[in-house]
This record gives C-alpha cells, sequence and structure tokens, in this order.
C-alpha cells in the first residue's frame, strides 16, 4: 500500500475544521489535529485555518504553544496552507479590536474593509479570484482557466495588505477594492476564502497546488 | 454580489420532509442522498431544517449534521431547536458553517447577543417565519406553529441590531405551494435590511427566482420543494426508490401541486437572463 501524505491541522477554534479535514481527505492526505506544541518533522503539510477574532487566534496559539510549531513549520520550509484568519495571522499585524501582533510571515498589515469603498463591509458569499500572470499559482492553463471562471467561498471584514505585491497570486474585488486573494511565499499558500467549502472548484484547486507540486 | 441558490432540506427524525405551509409532512428520503446530489449540481449552499426540534425541545442535530455533511464541499447552515451556547458548538464542530435561530431568538435575546459574541456574526442567521394576515405580516416560531404579535418589518429592524450575519424570510403563506415568492414581501424587507436576506417560500420555476432577483434586492433564493421533487421523480424513474420515502405522496397529488426544478437548469436560465449566478 502506498502511504499518504501526512497533514496536520493546526486546531485554534471552536469552529468548523472537520470541513478542511475532509477536503484534505478527499484530495488524498492523512490528517492529524494538532491542538498543542508538537515537532512537525513528521509532517508533509501544515495546516492554519481559522475562523474568528484576530487577538483571540493569537493570544490561543501563544497559550498553547502552538505558535513555536507554526514558527518551526515556516522556519524548514514545510509545505505550509493557510486559510481565512490563519492567512490573516501570516501578517506582521491585523487592527482587529485594536492593534495585535501577528506572525509577521507575510510584510504588511490586516484591515477593516470599513474604511474603504467596498460593496459589502462583511463580504458572506462567492467571489471570483483574478489568477495573477506575473507569478502563476497555476501551472496548468486549462485548469487555470476553469479556476479563473469558477467562484470561492468568502466570509470576511478584513482583508491583508501585502507590501510586497509579487506575492499576491490570486486578487479580488469587493466593490471597487483590490485585495489579495491568494497569496504565494516560498512554500506557504494562503487563501482569503475557503477552499474547502468552495464546492468542486475548491477541491480542484486544493488538490493542483498540494498534490502537483 | 453574485446571487447565491441555496437548497433548504426540511428533517424530521433524520428524514427529508416536505410539506406545504410548513405542514402537512411527507417523508421523501434520506437527507444525505438529497444533499449529495445538489452538491454534485453546484449548489451555492445547504440549510438543513429539523423542523420539529423545538417543539419537542430536543436536539439530535449534531449526529445527523456529522453524517450529512462528509461528502459536502459547500457551506452548510444547521437549525432547529438551538437553545444554547453549547448546542452551537456541538453543530460547527460537526460540520456546519452557520447555524439558524428562530424560536430561541423571539424568546431570548440574550442569547443572540452571546452567540454572536461567541462565534463571530457571519456564523449567526435568523430565520424569520411570516405569516400574512390581511394586509399585516406577523412572526411565527415552532415551524409556524405559534404566533408571537411580532411585526416582522419591526422584528427584522431588532434582529440585524444584534449584529446577526444574515435573515431568511420564510414566507409560511407561499412555502411548498410553488406559487412564486411574495415579491411585495421581500421588496420592502429588503430595503429596510441592510445584512444579507434570503428568499424562502413559493418557487415554482426558474421564472419565479428571476421575478426575485430583478425586483427585489434579495441576496439568495432559498429552495426546497422544487429541488426535492425533481430528484425524486428521478428517482421513482431510475426504480431507485429504496428511499423509505412514501411514492405514494408524489403519485396522489393532482399535477398542479407537483412541480420540478433542477438546479442545473435554474442557473442556467438565469445566466442567459444576465443574473450574477455562479
Amino acid at each position: 500500500m502506498i502511504k499518504k501524505p501526512l497533514a496536520g491541522i493546526i486546531d485554534i477554534s471552536i469552529n468548523n475544521i472537520l470541513s478542511i479535514k475532509r477536503a484534505l481527505e478527499y484530495v488524498g492526505f492523512d490528517v492529524v489535529i494538532i491542538n498543542e506544541y508538537r515537532n512537525i518533522e513528521e509532517f508533509d503539510l501544515i495546516v492554519l485555518p481559522g475562523v474568528g477574532a484576530f487577538h483571540e487566534a493569537m493570544k490561543k496559539l501563544k497559550n498553547t504553544k502552538l505558535i513555536k510549531s507554526i514558527e518551526q513549520a515556516l522556519e524548514k520550509n514545510k509545505n505550509f496552507l493557510a486559510i481565512c484568519l490563519g492567512m490573516q495571522l501570516l501578517f506582521e499585524e491585523s487592527e482587529e479590536f485594536g492593534l495585535t501582533r501577528g506572525i509577521s510571515f507575510f510584510e504588511g498589515k490586516v484591515e477593516s474593509f470599513k474604511k474603504y469603498n467596498v460593496e459589502k463591509k462583511t463580504f458572506i458569499g462567492w467571489n471570483k479570484v483574478n489568477f495573477q500572470t506575473k507569478n502563476k499559482l497555476i501551472k496548468n492553463p486549462s485548469i487555470e482557466n476553469d479556476l479563473s471562471n469558477s467562484a470561492f467561498y468568502f466570509v470576511h471584514s478584513y482583508f491583508a495588505k501585502c507590501k510586497n505585491k509579487d506575492i499576491e497570486v490570486g486578487i479580488s474585488l469587493n466593490g471597487k477594492l483590490n485585495f489579495p486573494s491568494i497569496i504565494k511565499k516560498n512554500k506557504v499558500v494562503a487563501f482569503q476564502f475557503h477552499p474547502e467549502k468552495s464546492g468542486k472548484s475548491g477541491l480542484l484547486l486544493l488538490k493542483n497546488i498540494l498534490i502537483t507540486s | 454580489m453574485i446571487k447565491r441558490i441555496i437548497a433548504r432540506l426540511d428533517i424530521k427524525n433524520n428524514f427529508l420532509v416536505k410539506g406545504m405551509h410548513l405542514e402537512g409532512l411527507r417523508i421523501l428520503g434520506y437527507p444525505e442522498l438529497f444533499a449529495k446530489k445538489y452538491f454534485d449540481e453546484n449548489i451555492d449552499e445547504i440549510v438543513f431544517q429539523d423542523i420539529v426540534a423545538s417543539l419537542y425541545k430536543r436536539n439530535q442535530l449534531s449526529s445527523l449534521t456529522n453524517k450529512i455533511t462528509k461528502n459536502i464541499f459547500t457551506p452548510i447552515t444547521v437549525g432547529g431547536g438551538i437553545r444554547n451556547i453549547n448546542d452551537i458548538k456541538e453543530i460547527l464542530i460537526n460540520g456546519a458553517d452557520r447555524v439558524s435561530i428562530n424560536t430561541a431568538a423571539v424568546n431570548d435575546k440574550k442569547f443572540i447577543n452571546d452567540s454572536v459574541r461567541v462565534f463571530g456574526s457571519s456564523t449567526i442567521t435568523i430565520t424569520v417565519e411570516t405569516l400574512k394576515i390581511g394586509e399585516k405580516y406577523k412572526v411565527y416560531t415552532d415551524s409556524g406553529r405559534t404566533d408571537t404579535n411580532l411585526d416582522t418589518f419591526e422584528w427584522i429592524k431588532e434582529i440585524q441590531d444584534m449584529g446577526v450575519g444574515e435573515i431568511i424570510l420564510t414566507s409560511i403563506n407561499n412555502e411548498g405551494t410553488g406559487k412564486g415568492f411574495d415579491l411585495n414581501l421581500y421588496e420592502k424587507a429588503s430595503k429596510l435590511c441592510k445584512i444579507p436576506l434570503l428568499a424562502h417560500g413559493g418557487t415554482r420555476d426558474s421564472e419565479d427566482v428571476y421575478k426575485l432577483f430583478v425586483n427585489t434586492d434579495i441576496d439568495g433564493a432559498v429552495i426546497a420543494s422544487a429541488f426535492h421533487f425533481n430528484y425524486y421523480k428521478e428517482l421513482l424513474n431510475k426504480k431507485e426508490i429504496s428511499l423509505q420515502g412514501s411514492t405514494n405522496f408524489l403519485i396522489n397529488q393532482s399535477s398542479k401541486n407537483m412541480f420540478f426544478l433542477g438546479i442545473d437548469k435554474l442557473k442556467k436560465y438565469l445566466k442567459s437572463k444576465n443574473i450574477n449566478i455562479r
């Protein structure tokens, strides 16, 4: 029997992480839930999901020492997937409930939609992703085309502002505001949306970046 | 913003059921089977509602949630008899993304405030069941059984102030009848609602949904009977009725009470009419 790759999901929230577990299993991983510090050496992929508030999540990551597992994974250049709040946590700071320091893997900060000319201050629903040509996330043109014509499921009222625009591999639009919906730096891929909740397109995207790379 | 097409599955004793005006329930089959079909057809979201849970003050939703969300990678809302923070937690860790609350929202407003604080706005949906009596729209709870004496539009304003993520507004008069959406209700409600508002009750065909989207600012259409009957018919034709359903239900209905709509067909129609659809 061929051994499946092993994914570890960092569990910091009381919300739904079962879906991301099932989506990873669907695309071919064995999955372990990590809810306190452990050595991440054995994992082929570390996943940082997240729903909820930035400062609460950072507090929890520090209290559980899970932050050390994450930092280790990033230092050792592990395959790393961050979703929604998980993506935001990788920035330097967020203005959610006053300024909170983040993990600082991506340069830039997380801001509220409130100050901007957007259609929805809290965006719940489906939105398109404009895959960038300069730094390509999806190598296969026909899959990229499929995904460009599709939509993904977003739930957020904060968005990230990258200092280095080159790491923004997917851009989405809320009203007149462009924001990064997919970021890729080294072996870290971060989504503002929920690929595990984005129907068949979400699964296709996960499979493409996790299995073929 | 992309308009959402949402399937609603009413659950009783772990079976998918469907009636009219939230009453007269018949068993159609296993909910997980229908949910999987809708996922395969690119539904934008699925709402599961245990329609007798709040009456009997019981909650078996978490194990059912776990089962029905197994192969479904689309947003899931689960409701029915949710009364406390722990109920919500159980449902979320078993695979749902949001919960919908009706009866408890009317009876215990502090509970809604607490839920929003603990789980975030986007996790909490309020379901409003409204019955039109004369020219008045009144709010009902317990799946259309209990009159609250609240005015629907006043109640919608109040709900928004609780900080919840969105509202599903069900027309009890139209629900299960296939006579189209109550456009007057949804036009008025969407004008005063700043958070996403979803319409439920009355879909017979694609035209009904088109009319809803061009005439109102509603964010999504919640559809039950038309989708369920369509798939049920498909299963009947394939003689795949291991469904535990009462086949007599459909056979005995006069043809005017039956209506069939496929998700694919609906989405194609709306796209052809330039509605922003996934």
